[in-house]
């Protein structure tokens, strides 16, 4: 069973009723990777949850672009400090152990 | 099923004005929201509750009706059919009937629920889509198991899953298997599983990474003399020539005899202490010649 790889840039914005200056904006603040092929931009689908996180937090809390990217670095700083601490309490139990 | 108070949940009283709602819904929302809070799931009933009650409470009608049966709400059906039946008597007959719909996947309280009839009274453009929560889960291995990629069937939350692990994962690691957390809220799609492998050692090696470290006792008379011995290492017996000389602590490399990389070719290293044996005893034999040797400067 052959997968689509890609979206188109427009028909996910039409579907989800935003410009597609939002996508641009994170392209331009380089959350998002955007490609163009035959004059069409379109997204990777495994960059699809990024987006549809950023338009989530851009409709349902009125975030603009620059909160989406100063969003988008703290949340990658969260996980990474959950997962050392995941790691170091691991570490701390196995001594305590 | 308990009352829930929809005004104490966003922190107002009854005479709030439609703004203050959306006012400290706004403001929980980005308190709480799923995606601002990753794996808490704290958080995710939190919004779900802020969510239940901006529902009710920015909707005029069900506002209406949340603040005339309150507490009673448990008996709003019956006041409701009481009500419709005495509206319809005068005309003879006819039973209004209240059917609600909806419940299937929701999101929302058995009071709300109860009271609104799930998805029969709830707008359901509009709603947002929530990604369902993600799963965390511990898979424990030992160490001699992940010396070699191999493949595991797992069973998470009633469903199977056929992952590969692969060689040299290292105590800890977390994985991330798409699409097999929750469900997906409003059609929202599914969360992802967090794998984290337990690898417990039941090697005589201790592993740093892709090296193995290991200290061996020798006899006296190798550490001083020289000589062979044979050690056992992950992938089988090898034999290892000692120098003479040899000094306690002294340490050999032994090259890719180590723990296979992670996601690569090759292998770690495996590093050998010495640690020559004192004898505690002696024989007087053996007591006479150590007092020989010591005689002649030894």
């Amino acid at each position: 069973m052959e997968k689509a790889t890609y979206i188109f840039i427009e028909e996910f914005c039409n579907h989800h009723n935003i410009e597609v200056s939002l996508v641009h904006r994170l392209v331009e603040f380089e959350i998002l990777t955007i490609e163009k092929k035959e004059e069409k931009e379109m997204i990777r689908i495994s960059e699809l949850p990024k987006l549809e996180k950023m338009v989530r937090l851009h409709q349902e809390l009125e975030i603009n672009p620059e909160g989406l990217q100063a969003i988008h670095h703290l949340l990658i700083q969260v996980t990474n400090l959950q997962d050392e601490v995941k790691l170091l309490r691991r570490k701390l139990h196995r001594f305590e152990n | 099923m308990n009352f829930i108070d929809y005004y104490q949940v966003l922190g107002l009283d009854k005479s709030a004005t439609e703004k203050d709602i959306k006012s400290a819904y706004r403001k929980l929302a980005r308190k709480h929201h799923p995606d601002l809070n990753p794996n808490n799931t704290d958080a995710e009933e939190k919004f779900k509750k802020i969510n239940e009650a901006h529902e009710v409470l920015s909707d005029p009608e069900k506002r209406k009706k949340y603040d005339q049966y309150g507490k009673d709400w448990q008996h709003a059906e019956e006041f409701e059919k009481a009500k419709s039946q005495r509206r319809s008597q005068p005309s003879g007959g006819g039973y209004r009937e209240y059917t609600y719909s909806g419940g299937q996947e929701s999101d929302f309280s058995d009071f709300f629920e109860s009271m609104f009839g799930g998805g029969g009274f709830s707008r359901q453009q509009g709603r947002a889509k929530y990604r369902g929560q993600d799963f965390n889960a511990e898979l424990r291995l030992n160490l001699s198991e992940v010396k070699e990629t191999h493949k595991r069937t797992l069973t998470v939350n009633g469903k199977n899953i056929r992952i590969t692990i692969p060689a040299g994962i290292e105590d800890g690691q977390t994985i991330k298997i798409k699409g097999y957390g929750g469900e997906g809220i409003n059609g929202g799609p599914k969360g992802d599983l967090y794998l984290t492998f337990s690898i417990l050692n039941d090697t005589p090696f201790k592993r740093e990474g892709a090296n193995l470290y290991k200290t061996i006792e020798i006899p006296l008379t190798t550490a001083v003399l020289g000589g062979e011995i044979v050690l056992e290492t992950l992938t089988g017996k090898v034999k290892l020539s000692v120098k003479p000389g040899t000094q306690n602590g002294a340490t050999v490399k032994l090259r890719g005899k180590g723990f296979p990389l992670y996601k690569k070719d090759g292998f770690g290293d495996l590093f050998i202490t010495y640690s020559p044996k004192i004898p505690v005893k002696l024989t007087t034999e053996q007591e006479r010649i150590f007092k020989e040797l010591e005689q002649k400067g030894l």
